[in-house]
This record gives structure tokens, C-alpha cells and sequence, in this order.
């Protein structure tokens, strides 16, 4: 009797470790995303964006590519990519922009987008989708001459749309050929045309960045409306503030674990009951 | 003790840990952690099932596990041993916690659709324009005219490619167009990335919604042009 009440103590054991393990293993085998950008928790959140905050930050880095899903397309654009970093301090959040561009110009501009409600969107202005209902986006727009971001909203190209209710700040540096972008807001604002961040949560971010060049000749712009350098949907996410907990379970089970042996052994050494 | 009694399960374990993990991809996707963690949970109850069948067989199979748990008469290498393990299992149990309940710095997998089941009214249809070389080289002019600033010389690598995630699809490898039919691709290149379903979220194709630019007979021009060009042969089920 002995052997098997124990033998089903053990069986009961492993497979409890194994079915707790296997429930909670990530799936790393899975293809994901693993480029994030992180608000890093800092005491204060700057709006500047030379200010020394930033060097705390991680940079992430994305490729751009000229848009082309909508008309008016461009095949060609200045930058290459962008340098995103992300800080907060559980009630601001603010995101640098950190791109190239040869020359500074008075319609520079860059932008950040995110979804907006708990509808899906298309990375592309939120675009309709054509066999499912899509959601908007909140976009995040900065332009040089303008010397401020504005807060609007989209679904699909042509719908841009400035909100009523700004709740954003913008401020932009160019030095040394690079532009520095910085957005900043609260981390939820109450305004349901705004994303509202929940910190240790992921939600999808995309980046655009217009070189505002004027041609000498026709007075073009290079770059302008939809003709932009865009990015795919990537991660972003507010850090959430220190959680000791998991320590506090991990000691539990540990306790738990010893006591198990412990009871286990006593079991074993006392031999079968009289 | 038999060596056996331990060893051939011991081996089994591992053998099917290496066949979920490396075997199975061969000819299947990947299989998640936790999948093969719930395989090797079976197997390990089988085991002990088998293991446990007589009396004789569990005495053999778990009374070398008990004594050596249990510590009775152990000394030199044995007792550390025995020790090393009781100091471990309980580390293991509070790091599994641990990571299984602190917050994750990673993002959360895509687990993305590549190819999603187009809509009904796109299953089965097959090409109207004849594919005659006169309209396989029409078809290669408008590829290189609306497709090839992502798409390139059918590889995928044309010049505004190289920001969007998941890149534009190359044609010549085999796992793109040549697993697909025709009336498939004419799914795709008419209505785009945001034709895709809720399988193919999230939805981060650049793909343009040429039906509203291209006339049908160009589209099914394109494909002509996109198999010719790559070297494929559409899919058909004959």
C-alpha cells in the first residue's frame, strides 16, 4: 500500500509540475514580433527632446518604406528608417521620434499611430477592411512650421480628421542632419477618440515621416500627404510600475515544494502503517 | 536493479522530446511549449502506467526512486546527490512560478495566418484570358509598372520592400504562388491587404486594393505574367 500511495503522490506531483509548466511555457516557437518600443519608468517624462531622460531610454529601430497601398503613391523616400524611444512615469508617456534627413525644411513632419477602441484597424490610416469591420486610428501628427503635434483620428485615407479635444504636445529638434521628435500625453486621457494606454499591456504602433523639401524649381514638396515613408504595425507598451509579487508566489511555492518533500520522506522512512 | 528499468524510459522521454521538437517541424509548423509539454505529460503517465502494471514491476521502477529519496543508508556521492536534488526541486518549482506569473517584456505572438481561406465567391475561378504569349508579356509590362516597386524581378525584393513587416511576397520561392490557384491570387491582388480576414490580423499588408486601379482582365494578365516570370505553374487540384 505503501509503495502506491506514494507512487501516486509522486505521479500527482509531476504531472501537476508538468500540466502547470506546460500551461504557462511561452510559445516561443511561434513567429513574433520581437522588436518592441518600452516607456521606461523614469521619475519625470520629458517633453524635450535633447533632454537627458533619453539616454535612459532603449532605442528601437524600424524600417520605413514609401507608401504605396493607397494613391497618391511615392516609390522613393528620405528616410530609411526611424529610432523610436519610449519613456514614462505611470501618468505621462512620451515617445521620441529619431530619424535622418539631410536638410531641415518648414514641412517636415512626422507622425505616430496607434488603434484606437478595441476594433482591429489597418496599419494604413486604419483603411476599411473589405470582409470585416475595422476600427480607427489615433494618429499623432508633428510639423515643423506648425511648432506643436495635433491629435486626430482616421479610418481610411482622405479621413483624417484634427479632434476636438487636444491632449497632446510636440516639440521637434533637428541637429546634426537628424531630426528629434517628441510626442508626449497623458497615459489615459478619457477622451474615447484617444488610445488610452494600460501600462504592461502591448499595443500596436506605426510611424510615418514626411521630408517636407521644397523643389527650387516647381515648389513641390517631396514628400507630402500620403506621400510619406511608412511603417508596418510594431509594439509599444507603457512599462508597468515595479510588481514584487511574482517574488512572493515563487517563495510560496518554493515553501510548498519543501514541505511536499518533507511530508514525502517522513512518509517513506516510516515505513507502512502497522 | 536493472539498468534498463530506468534507462529505456529515460531514453524515451528525451526521444520524444527531440522528435516533438525537431522531428515534427519537419513536416508540420512548429509545435508550441506547451503542446509538447502536454505529449510529454502523456507519455510520462504511460509510462508509469506501464511501469506501475505488477507489483514486481513497480518495485523495480520505483523502489530504487524511494530509497534514494528517502536517504536510508546513503553516504559519499549518493547522499549529495540525493541532497542536490531535494535543494533543487524546489528552486525549479519557485522559478517556474516566477516566470509564469511575472510580467512579460516580450510582445505577444502573431499568430498570423499566411494564407487564409479567401471568400466564397473567389473559391474555384479559373483565368478567362487565354495564355498566349502576347498576353503573358502584357501581363509581365503591368507586373513591372504596379507591382515591382515592392514586388521586384518576382522575388520580393523591389525597391520600396524593404520597410513593411511581413515583406512582400516573393513569387519564385515555392511556397508562395506556387501553392496557390489562380483564383486565389486574383483574391489577393484584387482586394489587397485589407481584404484579408480576421485570420490574417493583424493587418499590416501593404498590398493595394487594385480592384479599385486595375480592370479584372489585367489582373488575370498579372498572374500570367507573375507564374511566367517566377518560373511557377499555378496550383490545381488534378
Amino acid at each position: 500500500m505503501r509503495m502506491n500511495q506514494v507512487a501516486m503522490w509522486c505521479l500527482g506531483l509531476v504531472a501537476g509540475v508538468a500540466f502547470t509548466a506546460g500551461m504557462s511555457a511561452p510559445d516561443i516557437l511561434w513567429a513574433q514580433e520581437s522588436v518592441a518600443i518600452r516607456a521606461m519608468l523614469v521619475k519625470t517624462v520629458p517633453d524635450d527632446p535633447t533632454a537627458a531622460a533619453w539616454s535612459s531610454a532603449v532605442p528601437a529601430r524600424f524600417p520605413l518604406s514609401p507608401q504605396v497601398h493607397w494613391p497618391t503613391r511615392i516609390l522613393e523616400v528620405t528616410a530609411k528608417d526611424v529610432t523610436a524611444r519610449g519613456l514614462s512615469d505611470g501618468k505621462q508617456v512620451a515617445i521620441m521620434l529619431e530619424y535622418e534627413d539631410p536638410t531641415e525644411d518648414p514641412d517636415d513632419a512626422a507622425a505616430v499611430e496607434f488603434m484606437v477602441g478595441d476594433k482591429k484597424a489597418h496599419f494604413a490610416h486604419g483603411q476599411p477592411m473589405a470582409q470585416v469591420e475595422g476600427g480607427p486610428v489615433n494618429i499623432w501628427f508633428w510639423k515643423n512650421k506648425n511648432a506643436k503635434a495635433f491629435d486626430m483620428n482616421a479610418k481610411g485615407f482622405g479621413t483624417l480628421k484634427v479632434q476636438d479635444q487636444q491632449d497632446l504636445k510636440g516639440k521637434g529638434v533637428y541637429q546634426d542632419g537628424k531630426w528629434k521628435v517628441v510626442f508626449s500625453r497623458a497615459v489615459t486621457t478619457g477622451d474615447a477618440n484617444d488610445t488610452q494606454f494600460k501600462p504592461g499591456e502591448f499595443i500596436n504602433i506605426a510611424f510615418a515621416v514626411w521630408d517636407g523639401k521644397k523643389d527650387p524649381a516647381s515648389g513641390d514638396l517631396k514628400e507630402k500627404g500620403s506621400q510619406k515613408a511608412v511603417s508596418s504595425w510594431w509594439y509599444f507598451r507603457v512599462d508597468p510600475q515595479p510588481d514584487y509579487t511574482s517574488y512572493f508566489y515563487a517563495l510560496l511555492a518554493i515553501g510548498l515544494a519543501a514541505g511536499f518533500e518533507f511530508v514525502v520522506i517522513r512518509k517513506l522512512r516510516k515505513g507502512p502503517a502497522a | 536493479m536493472k539498468g534498463g528499468t530506468h534507462l529505456k524510459p529515460a531514453l524515451l522521454m528525451v526521444g520524444c522530446y527531440i522528435f516533438f521538437k525537431f522531428g515534427m517541424p519537419l513536416f508540420t509548423a512548429p509545435l508550441p511549449a506547451s503542446l509538447i509539454m502536454l505529449y510529454l505529460m502523456l507519455t510520462f503517465s504511460g509510462i508509469m502506467i506501464f511501469m506501475t502494471l505488477s507489483g514486481t514491476s513497480m518495485e523495480s521502477f520505483l523502489g530504487p526512486i524511494f530509497r534514494f529519496i528517502s536517504g536510508d543508508g546513503q553516504e559519499g556521492t549518493m547522499k549529495t546527490a540525493r541532497l542536490a536534488v531535494l535543494a533543487l526541486f524546489p528552486l525549479l518549482v519557485g522559478w517556474q512560478t516566477y516566470t509564469s506569473t511575472a510580467s512579460s517584456t516580450v510582445p505577444p505572438a502573431e499568430n498570423r495566418t499566411v494564407h487564409p481561406a479567401p471568400p466564397g465567391e473567389f473559391v474555384g475561378l479559373s483565368n478567362p484570358v487565354p495564355n498566349t504569349p502576347e498576353n503573358v508579356m502584357q501581363g509581365k509590362g503591368l507586373f513591372a509598372a504596379f507591382c515591382s516597386p515592392c514586388h521586384g524581378n518576382f522575388d520580393g525584393k523591389g525597391p520600396a520592400s524593404k520597410g513593411f513587416s511581413p515583406p512582400p511576397a516573393n513569387f519564385v520561392d515555392p511556397g508562395t504562388i506556387a501553392q496557390l490557384q489562380e483564383s486565389y491570387v486574383f483574391w489577393r491582388i484584387q482586394k489587397g491587404g485589407v481584404g484579408l480576414s480576421v485570420e490574417g490580423m493583424p493587418w499590416k499588408s501593404a498590398m493595394p486594393r487594385w480592384e479599385f486601379e486595375l480592370k479584372d482582365e489585367q489582373i488575370w494578365k498579372i498572374i500570367m505574367g507573375e507564374y511566367d516570370g517566377a518560373g511557377q505553374k499555378p496550383r490545381t487540384w488534378e
